[in-house]
């Protein structure tokens, strides 16, 4: 019978974790993200979420959240472009378009959307589209669908990318993707260098700042401001869930494009608009970082530049990093999950990834200690980090 | 389309299709396991289906070809690499 074979090839591979007996996926957390969260009723100090700047429990965000559920409800019911959308949605576009430098910004229900909207916009299958070998899932997947040329090039490499480019005269349109930020390791594109390749081989680079808003730069605006890159032409998305401790997803650029997304993109035009209060909570966070972001960066800092020291200390095998994220390489699928799961039994919560998160054989744990996280939190930590390498 | 020009990455090096294959392979890929003719891209070298447009890419720079990525679907080891540019050479 048709619906017996249909519903017998959905298993999930659970041979390691059930082999090492822990499954770091899907577990549920019992509280905000405060110094001390609770997982599965056990406290954790939380190195696994990307609370970068600490304000996902802040008052004045949380004040701010419910203000606007009092003032709007807590859904629009509908889409921007069928049903409207309310004074924060178009306020929070001009503010974010102002904040990393860009002419217009539309938001986007997530920054998956958004990467995996974008591309069925503005590419055709007579496109090349030259990419990062390590970038985000949600770009090569939007990338895919497109069905045009794909050419990955070597994770950062400039000349492997200008290679690609030079042959690239044969095609329509060609772009040029990559992160600012790489999520699994925290390593910094060159992206200053890239856009200039970009300009002279004519193509139109795409840079996706998830790990960069609120992080990089002398005031949080990204990698845009990271790299003093003024005249920037191309396309920016980026997520705001991360420093910026909400939800959504942003594409920011020349007026004509983002008009044009608005009303073409499909990912958009067929989700329902971002709730009332997560638009007033990124409309607070935007004015805490315009205030603060240089106290909070120092806390930022201090805190990975601890968890650093501590893994070079004890001579674990980590990728070097200018940004907030530490990473330990630990290769096999076998060998992740079995880290992560003595820092989960040691009172540490970490993100663990395996393939397809990451090529094959290249697992890592990813750790981020956010700036609410205190130095005497942080030393514990190290203390953990010894006690885990040596057992 | 092919058209076969000087070898780019390996910079007018005298070399036949087999050494421009490993050294391409060698250069693009980030592995430390050993690659041998015989070896399978998936099982021996981890190679996943960015890694084989990365590879093909690398390929089409080397012989300064375009190469379609449905011929090089059923590739399973470096010497149906080599076999297929083979092919792809003398059909010029």
């Amino acid at each position: 019978m048709f619906s017996n074979h249909f519903y017998e090839r959905f298993n999930v591979d659970e041979r390691i974790t059930e082999q090492i007996g822990f499954n770091p996926y899907n577990l549920n957390i019992g509280s905000g993200l405060n110094e001390k969260i609770y997982i599965e009723g056990q406290p954790m100090i939380d190195l696994a979420s990307n609370n970068y700047l600490g304000l996902a429990t802040d008052q004045r965000v949380k004040k701010s959240v419910i203000s606007a559920v009092n003032q709007y409800g807590v859904s629009l019911c509908g889409t921007p472009i069928a049903t409207g959308s309310i004074d924060i949605y178009k306020r929070i576009e001009s503010k974010l378009s102002q904040f990393i430098g860009l002419e217009e910004t539309v938001l986007f229900p997530s920054c998956y959307q958004a990467n995996n909207g974008l591309f069925a916009s503005i590419a055709t299958k007579e496109d090349l589209i030259i990419v990062d070998r390590l970038a985000h899932s949600s770009l090569i997947q939007g990338i895919q669908a497109v069905g045009c040329k794909i050419k990955p090039f070597i994770h950062n490499d400039l000349k492997n990318l200008k290679d690609n480019l030079k042959q690239s005269h044969h095609y329509k349109q060609v772009f040029v993707v990559t992160e600012s930020v790489f999520s699994t390791t925290g390593d910094i594109t060159p992206f200053k260098e890239i856009t200039a390749l970009c300009h002279q081989y004519n193509a139109l680079p795409i840079v996706d700042d998830s790990h960069g808003i609120g992080v990089l730069g002398k005031s949080g605006k990204g990698i845009l401001e990271e790299q003093n890159i003024t005249d920037y032409k191309g396309i920016y998305t980026a997520s705001l869930g991360k420093a910026f401790a909400n939800a959504g997803g942003m594409i920011s650029g020349e007026r004509k494009i983002i008009d044009y997304l608005k009303y073409y993109c499909p990912h958009l035009v067929y989700s329902t608009t971002l709730t009332p209060g997560t638009l007033a909570g990124i409309e607070a966070v935007l004015e805490i970082i315009g205030s603060e972001f240089g106290k909070i960066k120092k806390k930022l800092y201090r805190n990975k530049k601890i968890i650093l020291e501590s893994l070079q200390s004890l001579e674990w095998d980590i990728s070097s990093s200018r940004t907030p994220i530490n990473s330990i390489k630990t290769k096999s699928r076998e060998n992740t999950i079995q880290l992560a799961k003595k820092m989960y039994n040691n009172g540490i919560f970490s993100t663990p990834f395996i393939e397809p998160s990451v090529p094959v054989n290249e697992g890592c744990i990813r750790l981020i200690a956010g700036a609410h996280l205190s130095e005497s939190v942080l030393i514990k930590t190290g203390e953990i980090l010894k006690r885990i390498k040596n057992t | 389309m092919i058209l076969i020009k000087k070898p780019a990455a390996t910079g007018g090096m005298k070399m036949n299709t087999s050494e421009r294959v490993f050294y391409v392979l060698k250069k693009n890929l980030n592995k430390q396991e050993t690659i041998a003719l015989n070896s399978h891209l998936k099982r021996d070298l981890m190679i996943d289906s960015l890694d084989t447009l990365l590879i093909i890419s690398a390929l089409e720079n080397e012989f300064s070809i375009q190469i379609n990525e449905e011929d090089f679907k059923d590739i399973e080891t470096v010497h149906d690499i080599i076999f297929k540019l083979e092919t792809y050479i003398k059909e010029i």
